[in-house]
């Protein structure tokens, strides 16, 4: 039989960190996710030492601390950081690290993919973050709201924009990450039922991203279009409405709280049956709340624009989703109580978070069925009730799970025991201090105090509530300290923990610290809590009776299985260390920080070091044809190396990338519609235009571009991949030709973006599909190289599903556009 | 469906796909859809007859479309309920087995509460439409 220790030095070799400067050329999950957690760390106290600075200057009334001006940036960035920066990143953080554990994969299926996001994004965060010390930083909340942030701010408004549209960029690679690592990367027998709670949350919240976060794309590609260009989006004098902006952001902005609160509840999930020691109660309970919650979340966005003077029916199906939202809350709050009920509970630091969260977020979650009711909140809109709610929610929601989850992962992370006294008086200090600062704001909010005011009279009768606030804020802050004080002092000295040192029953604690491969070999999973029901699963993980104990090729490989009963279909073989992601993402940086600048040049060249980059990427690093067609993963079992089509991960990450792509056309068509809902004549007489004919011919040759790419992939499975390639390239010419017709239209019938919101919103729906067609150029070219050079044949034929599958999101947006455009006009 | 015999249908139940992830959204998407339709036709009926517009030929819309709603989620619940609601291997609602089988209940059981909820939120939504009298 093989050698079991030769095996395992096999294993540490292939998945061996990189060491020195090379580290920063790590992409495995263990590492990548500790960057992306302490980035997220170093951004909170960022944002809290700008929460501090609010709170000195309200202490006291008529303050002199410090100015309007700065005043402005810091509540802006303040919101904008703990939103942008810390709460979505640290759910995509603890995921990264976490997940993978959890479901018995060595890695995520797209490990560059992680480390690209993360790169994005600690360049976006820096960018947007550093703005303030060049006293440059946005100034109109954060939320941005047109006209205030069009006409009046600086430069800041610019550096919110595309410093967060580029961070957006790593929350759906994140998505299109996580949803596929649940669907496919589960130890095999790991059904849909028994996976873990952590896995539903995240697949729930992948897919919120995908329809939520593409509309404030599509609202920032109009918003800087307005800056830049002097589109008149938001224009009303020109016939847009600011109202828009407002719909785009809140349709990201309120599934946005859920994204945050879900993957934190999440935690809860895992750690609350662990110290009650037994199962969770109503696991299928459980899953229905967080699938009722993600959908219901979507139809809550008008409730933050209540006073907008929307029709008071509006309002009240707005009002009525609100209230229907709290039922799927209540069940997942209720399933937790009753598994602390009916558990016999281990009293523990990570316990306390927990109980501490479930009580805050109940109060944030009742005064939020409170602001719900159109006429309360008529009431306490923009005040400091609000700031109360919000907050409520948000850190009995978030950050409370959070700090719970890392006091119970940290011994598995970092291999060393937290100080329970810490974590105890940092409990307490954040309990007190925060209801010391949040509860009283209640009541100065229905006193009448507005929310983003730099300082009050004294004769408004505000000034004890404030200093109570201020006093609070600081003990919380004390609390917060505490524990990130005992997270990073030095613990060499201390005791190594014990594997699994909680007792829990779930995956994740199986591995041993201090390798980046998770689990010594894949087990077969049959329970939820296999820790707790196999009393022999460690053994047998540890000496390498589960799948691919080895890794004989020297490449790093998982395991992919099927969605619902996790059945083994492939080997995937991930990525291992590279510089790509990391140049890919500084090229995309250089593209969006110098455009806020408007240096073109620059900007030029960050996008060629882009392109390069990814497609140095792809041309070295996916789709590779395996050596052998099927490996031996141990038990008996022979698997593939190789598929294609929506048996592998690659196709189902473009169908993810691309359902949020068409959410974000949607939105632009959206808001056509939107200006044709809120005139009375649209098009405006004076402007005709595109006309029928150009959009027709564009529509055609888009659809032969799709059949050309579509055929080609048929034709080269059927052997003749001298034909798929002419195809191709014919494909690139209609594509040419599709584009040029299309942009033909407006350009021909002298429609001026910066007349009018018409042909503006008419303009920036015809250049997101010419990018969208000169991307499927690209691709057709590069299944046109793949082909030539041999890397895709017709029984590898990878790339091509996946170009064809593009450019069905493609055609079908194309050519609706062309439809609309074209054909709506006449119909008014 | 009738026609199959006994081990064959126990085969299939035990084998099949069953009630897959697509399934499970069904009623939450009726949900979406029906949300979307009230809130899109009552906007652009409000926008276009001026603010003092009676609601009376709008609110014939919505009720049809919850009509039809109710009806999907309806249809989409009989589906489920034909699935026996229980666990077969130990007669509870845990679904903790490790059995393509016991996945399908769990799906159906997850997609039929959510069929509930759905068309709570459905009615939840249609409410304001029954007493509100005009675009104001």
């Amino acid at each position: 039989m093989t050698d079991k220790r030769a095996e395992t030095e096999q294993l540490a070799k292939v998945w061996d960190n990189p060491r020195g400067w090379r580290a920063l050329s790590d992409v495995n999950n263990s590492i990548v996710g500790l960057w992306y957690f302490a980035a997220a760390f170093a951004f909170m106290l960022f944002a809290g030492a700008l929460a501090l600075i609010i709170r000195v200057q309200l202490f006291v009334p008529d303050n002199t601390l410090v100015t309007a001006e700065f005043y402005n940036q810091a509540f802006t960035l303040h919101g904008t950081v703990m939103m942008f920066l810390f709460a979505v990143p640290i759910f995509e953080a603890v995921a990264i690290l976490i997940l993978p554990g959890m479901l018995g994969a060595r890695d995520l299926p797209f490990p560059r993919l992680s480390a690209f996001g993360f790169w994005c994004y600690l360049i976006g965060g820096v960018f947007v973050c550093g703005s303030i010390f060049f006293n440059a930083a946005p100034d109109a909340g954060w939320f941005m709201y047109p006209p205030l942030s069009t006409e009046q701010s600086g430069i800041g408004a610019d550096i919110w924009l595309l410093g967060l549209s580029f961070i957006e960029v790593a929350s759906i690679a994140a998505a299109v990450e996580l949803i596929v690592g649940v669907l496919k990367c589960r130890a095999p027998g790991m059904h849909i039922n028994l996976t873990p709670l952590y896995g539903w949350y995240v697949l729930v919240v992948g897919g919120m991203i995908l329809f939520a976060f593409p509309p404030l794309i599509a609202g920032d590609i109009l918003f800087e279009l307005e800056r830049l260009l002097d589109w008149p989006f938001f224009d009303v004098t020109r016939g847009g409405d600011p109202i828009l902006w407002q719909h785009l952001f809140w349709i990201f902005g309120h599934p946005e709280v859920y994204i945050i609160f879900l993957p934190a509840i999440a935690l809860l999930a895992m750690i609350v049956p662990t110290f009650a020691q037994r199962e969770i109660t109503g696991y299928s309970w459980i899953v229905l709340s967080a699938l009722g919650t993600g959908f219901l979340s979507f139809g809550l966005w008008v409730h933050h624009m209540f006073t907008t003077g929307l029709p008071s029916v509006s309002l009240g199906f707005f009002s009525a989703a609100s209230e229907a939202v709290a039922i799927p809350t209540g069940i997942q709050i209720f399933a937790f109580i009753a598994t602390v009920m009916l558990g016999s509970v281990v009293r523990s630091v990570p316990m306390l978070f927990c109980l501490g969260a479930l009580a805050v977020f109940i109060i944030g979650g009742l005064t939020g069925v409170m602001v719900a009711v159109a006429p309360f909140d008529f009431q306490v809109h923009d005040t400091y009730f609000i700031v109360a709610h919000l907050h409520y929610t948000l850190i009995g929601g978030m950050l409370f799970p959070v700090m719970a989850g890392i006091c119970y992962y940290y011994p598995l992370i970092r291999g060393k025991e937290l100080s329970r006294a810490y974590g105890i008086w940092s409990f307490w200090l954040m309990l007190i201090g925060f209801n010391m600062a949040f509860l009283p704001m209640h009541l100065t909010g229905m006193l009448g105090m507005p929310r983003r005011v730099f300082t009050y009279g004294a004769d408004r009768g505000w000034t004890e509530l404030n200093m109570i606030s201020s006093v609070g804020a600081f003990i919380f802050a004390a609390g917060f300290l505490l524990l990130v004080w005992d997270c990073v002092r030095p613990k060499r000295h201390q005791r190594d923990v014990p594997r699994n040192v909680w007792n829990a029953g779930t995956l994740e604690w199986a591995a041993r610290f201090g390798n980046s491969w998770g689990m010594r070999s894949i087990p077969e999973v049959s329970s939820r809590y296999p820790l707790w029901h196999d009393k022999d699963f460690l053994r047998k993980v540890d000496e390498g009776e589960g799948y691919l104990a080895d890794a004989k090729e020297g490449r790093r490989e998982t395991l992919v299985t099927s969605v619902l009963d996790a059945q083994p279909i492939l080997v995937l073989r991930v990525g291992g260390p590279g510089w790509l992601p990391m140049i890919a993402a500084g090229g995309l940086g250089a593209v969006f920080i110098f455009m806020a600048f408007k240096w073109w040049l620059p900007m030029g060249l960050g996008a060629v070091v882009f392109l390069t980059a990814v497609l140095r990427w792809l041309w070295t690093g996916t789709a590779e044809i395996p050596e052998k067609k099927t490996k031996d993963i141990g038990g008996g079992k022979r698997l593939p190396l190789y598929v294609s089509g929506y048996k592998s991960t690659g196709w189902w990450a473009m169908f993810i990338t691309m359902t949020g792509d068409l959410t974000a056309f949607l939105a632009l068509l959206f808001g056509y519609f939107f200006f044709w809902t809120i005139h009375s004549d649209f098009p405006p007489p004076d402007m005709f235009g595109p006309g029928w004919f150009w959009p027709t011919i564009a529509g055609a040759l888009i659809l032969l571009a799709w059949a050309l790419t579509l055929g080609a992939r048929l034709v080269n499975s059927g052997g003749q991949s001298s034909l798929a390639q002419l195809f191709l390239l014919l494909g690139v010419l209609a594509t040419l030709g599709g584009g040029l017709a299309l942009m033909a239209g407006p350009w021909t019938s002298d429609l001026d973006p910066t007349a009018h919101a018409y042909p503006a919103i008419v303009w920036a729906l015809v250049i997101w599909i010419l990018a969208h067609l000169a991307t499927g150029m690209l691709m057709q070219g590069y299944g046109f190289a793949r082909l030539l050079y041999g890397k895709a044949t017709p029984t590898h034929d990878a790339d091509l599903w996946n170009i064809t599958l593009y450019w069905h999101f493609v055609a079908f947006s194309g050519v609706l556009t062309a439809i609309v455009i074209g054909g709506f006009p006449y119909l008014t | 469906m009738s026609k199959e015999d006994p081990v064959t249908a126990e085969a299939r139940r035990e084998t099949g796909s069953g009630t897959d992830l697509w399934s499970v959204i069904i009623s939450p998407s009726i949900w979406a859809l029906h949300f979307l339709v009230c809130y899109v036709s009552a906007a652009i009926y409000c926008q276009k007859l001026g603010r003092d517009a009676p609601l009376s030929d709008i609110r014939l819309l919505v009720i049809a479309v919850t009509v039809i709603a109710l009806v999907g989620i309806f249809w989409s619940s009989v589906r489920l309920w034909r699935v026996h609601d229980r666990s077969l291997t130990d007669d509870d609602f845990e679904y903790e087995h490790n059995t393509p089988e016991e996945r399908h209940r769990f799906l159906s059981h997850v997609a039929l509460m959510l069929c509930v909820l759905s068309a709570v939120a459905v009615i939840y939504v249609t409410i304001p439409m029954l007493y509100l009298e005009s675009c104001r």
